[in-house]
């Protein structure tokens, strides 16, 4: 477990540098693990689509061509990780958007 | 936004799914649902399934080394006076590389049957059914991996045999997360396949 209380520790470490040093508000932290569960999710829905795709692309290369194709092709961790960075540049992509809709002169929240 | 609700829900469940399997013994659960218990009798045959065919180094890959040194010692024991031995063709065949080793370990060559037809698993248990019937073989041990045993006890039953099972371990229950997390990936790869050969009428 020594890797794992190593995490705890640093994770504490870099709450109390952010908080105390860098000024930031406890509060976001909340919001940027929502973000970070959004984009993980999206990193599931592509990653489900991937994998039925390319189910369908190695069936369909099996019956169109003489050659064999393995589905134990598609077992491998690779795709996996590269899912989750899709999810995770889709997520970048619509907070970008986000922000350039928040900055937009007569968008947003008025203050008095 | 609920479509954001819902993937962020999505996110939250697979982090939850991630931290029960790699600290909890979830995946040792889910894995014993899709394994079938060891089996072992005497029978007319010990069939051992294709394990992920010959390196290019020329040596069997650990899957089926392990699955043809568990056939040979079931051989050697006398539960069976027939060894099968299945395998790929490839630039190696795994099936002769398989009877090199038995014969090897002291199985006569009268006692090895080599088969190297079928790709999958289904196309291997077609390609073994005649061979098996032509050697009045009625009753069988087969020796496969566990996660891979009652896709490939199913069809084999279908094919007119009565099925002995004789996994293959591979892994130790695990302790630690890495392992669990592995453990997780073959059972939901098999759970996969089985779905798979369900919808393709194969079982």
């Amino acid at each position: 477990m020594t890797p794992y209380m190593a995490v705890a520790l640093t994770s504490l470490v870099a709450y109390f540098i952010a908080v105390k040093r860098l000024g930031w508000r406890p509060y976001d932290l909340g919001r940027a693990l929502g973000r970070m569960a959004e984009s993980l999710g999206a990193g599931v829905i592509f990653a489900v689509v991937n994998l039925l795709a390319a189910a369908g692309l190695v069936l369909g290369l099996r019956t169109l061509t003489d050659r064999f194709f393995s589905l134990y092709s598609l077992d491998d961790l690779v795709w996996l990780a590269v899912s989750m960075l899709q999810g995770w540049a889709w997520g970048l992509w619509r907070d970008s958007k986000d922000r350039r809709t928040a900055t937009r002169p007569g968008a947003g929240a008025t203050v008095s | 936004m609920p479509s954001s609700i819902i993937v962020r829900a999505l996110g939250l469940a697979t982090l939850a799914l991630f931290f029960l399997a790699a600290f909890t013994p979830l995946p040792v659960f889910l894995y014993e649902m899709i394994t079938v218990p060891v089996h072992i009798e005497r029978a007319d045959a010990i069939v051992v399934l294709a394990g992920g065919g010959v390196m290019l180094s020329g040596q069997l890959t650990d899957s089926s080394l392990r699955r043809t040194v568990r056939g040979i010692a079931l051989y050697r024991d006398g539960l069976a006076p027939l060894l099968v031995l299945s395998g790929a063709e490839g630039r190696t065949s795994e099936s002769a590389a398989r009877s090199v080793l038995a014969g090897k370990c002291g199985v006569p060559d009268t006692a090895i049957l080599a088969s190297s037809a079928g790709h999958t698993t289904h196309e291997e248990v077609a390609a073994l059914q005649p061979l098996l019937k032509a050697r009045g073989v009625r009753r069988l041990i087969l020796v496969t991996d566990g996660a891979h045993m009652r896709r490939a006890m199913g069809l084999v039953r279908d094919a007119g045999f009565e099925v002995l099972a004789a996994p293959v371990s591979e892994v130790e229950t695990p302790t630690r997360p890495e392992p669990r997390l592995r453990l997780l990936r073959a059972a939901l790869r098999e759970g996969l396949a089985l779905v798979y050969y369900h919808i393709a009428g194969y079982l």
